[in-house]
């Protein structure tokens, strides 16, 4: 004769699930229960038990979830990650990895504006020289250009037309 | 995740292209449908493969597969069944391969039993009977660790989701005596645990 309740039948306590048909030692299970405190105490730890599981993996469950949609809805990196001086010191390093390039460019484009100044400069100054030298050549002349002698204009005609009759001659 | 997030618009259905179909399910609102159950889904990822990512990843994997296959949803259960069957099939895929075992091992995200004790509720508040719930939980924790994957998801369907032994019978394909049998083998770990726990501690 058993003296406590099978495995069976305490797990079928634990179930107490609707769809299960109700077995005809129902009664004496319940009436075991009452009289025994091992099989009461014993099937009331294992509720126990079960409950506690139950309830800490829903809560852990849903304070899970609510963190994942938080992140999920959020754009800003975590929270998690701020804290971290690792994330600080990546971020110092694409921050100076980024600035690097536009301080070369600026460099390079004040270089090239500077030659670009300088070849400009170059054809100026030669033509005003020239001008200058030109004012001095004939500020420094004996006769003022508007006084100097007209060229004879029949110089060319004259051997033209010599030439020209002794054809004809 | 971070990076699982669940778009609603890659489930969108125009009206006229729900009226073109032959028979509309109720899978076609799966913005509802994912309202309605993404954390239930989660919740069963999380605590049957115990890390964070790869449940969030499962989860978007369930209702991703829900939508490619609604036309095959016939009505014959519930959305809530349908979806933990799918579920279900994801945990064990997930479970059989080799990278999971190792991940396992060296993933960051998964979970600590010390995680879980700080979520047990303490009804009363003495320190022992605190104490003893969460010792309650941790074995319950570990022994669930130690059971085979069918006798965990059967366990997890009973006692974490509540199942009826109809519907996890549905879920899984067994036979209700089936089910019971894995119950009573898993409910037979947890109460060697449990009964190794009490001769300690006396």
């Amino acid at each position: 004769m058993n003296l406590h309740l099978t495995h069976e039948q305490l797990c079928d306590l634990i179930l107490a699930d609707s769809s299960l048909r109700a077995s005809d030692d129902s009664d004496v299970v319940e009436q075991h229960l009452q009289a025994c405190l091992i099989c009461s105490a014993e099937l009331k730890s294992l509720r126990d038990s079960l409950s506690h599981f139950r309830d800490a993996s829903v809560a852990y469950a849903r304070q899970e979830f609510a963190q994942s949609y938080a992140q999920r809805s959020s754009i800003a990196p975590p929270q998690s990650y701020l804290s971290q001086p690792l994330y600080w010191a990546a971020a110092a390093v694409l921050f100076v990895a980024a600035l690097f390039p536009i301080t070369l460019h600026q460099q390079q484009h004040s270089a090239a504006i500077s030659a670009v100044k300088a070849t400009a400069a170059t054809p100026q100054m030669e033509s005003d020289e020239a001008l200058l030298a030109d004012i001095d050549q004939k500020v420094s002349a004996d006769v003022p250009s508007p006084m100097e002698p007209l060229a004879d204009p029949t110089d060319g005609t004259t051997s033209t037309t010599s030439t020209s009759d002794q054809r004809t001659n | 995740m971070p990076s699982h997030a669940i778009s609603s618009d890659s489930f969108s259905v125009t009206p006229q292209a729900i009226t073109h179909q032959a028979s509309a399910t109720p899978l076609d609102d799966m913005d509802a449908i994912v309202a309605t159950y993404e954390q239930r889904i989660f919740r069963f990822h999380l605590i049957s493969i115990r890390d964070r990512d790869v449940a969030q990843t499962l989860t978007q994997d369930t209702f991703v597969r829900a939508w490619s296959a609604r036309s095959s949803f016939r009505g014959d259960c519930s959305v809530l069944t349908w979806l933990m069957r799918i579920a279900l099939n994801l945990v064990r895929d997930h479970t059989r391969t080799d990278r999971f075992r190792f991940w396992k091992k060296v993933s960051e995200t998964a979970i600590d039993v010390s995680d879980i004790s700080a979520h047990v509720p303490h009804r009363d508040s003495s320190l022992e009977s605190r104490l003893i719930a969460s010792e309650q939980m941790a074995l319950v924790w570990d022994s669930v660790a130690k059971l085979s994957d069918r006798q965990r998801s059967i366990f997890l369907l009973r006692f974490l989701e509540e199942l009826e032994l109809s519907e996890i019978a549905n879920i899984t394909g067994l036979p209700i005596s089936t089910v019971k049998t894995h119950l009573y083998r898993a409910l037979a770990t947890i109460r060697t645990h449990h009964n190794a726990s009490l001769k300690d501690s006396i």
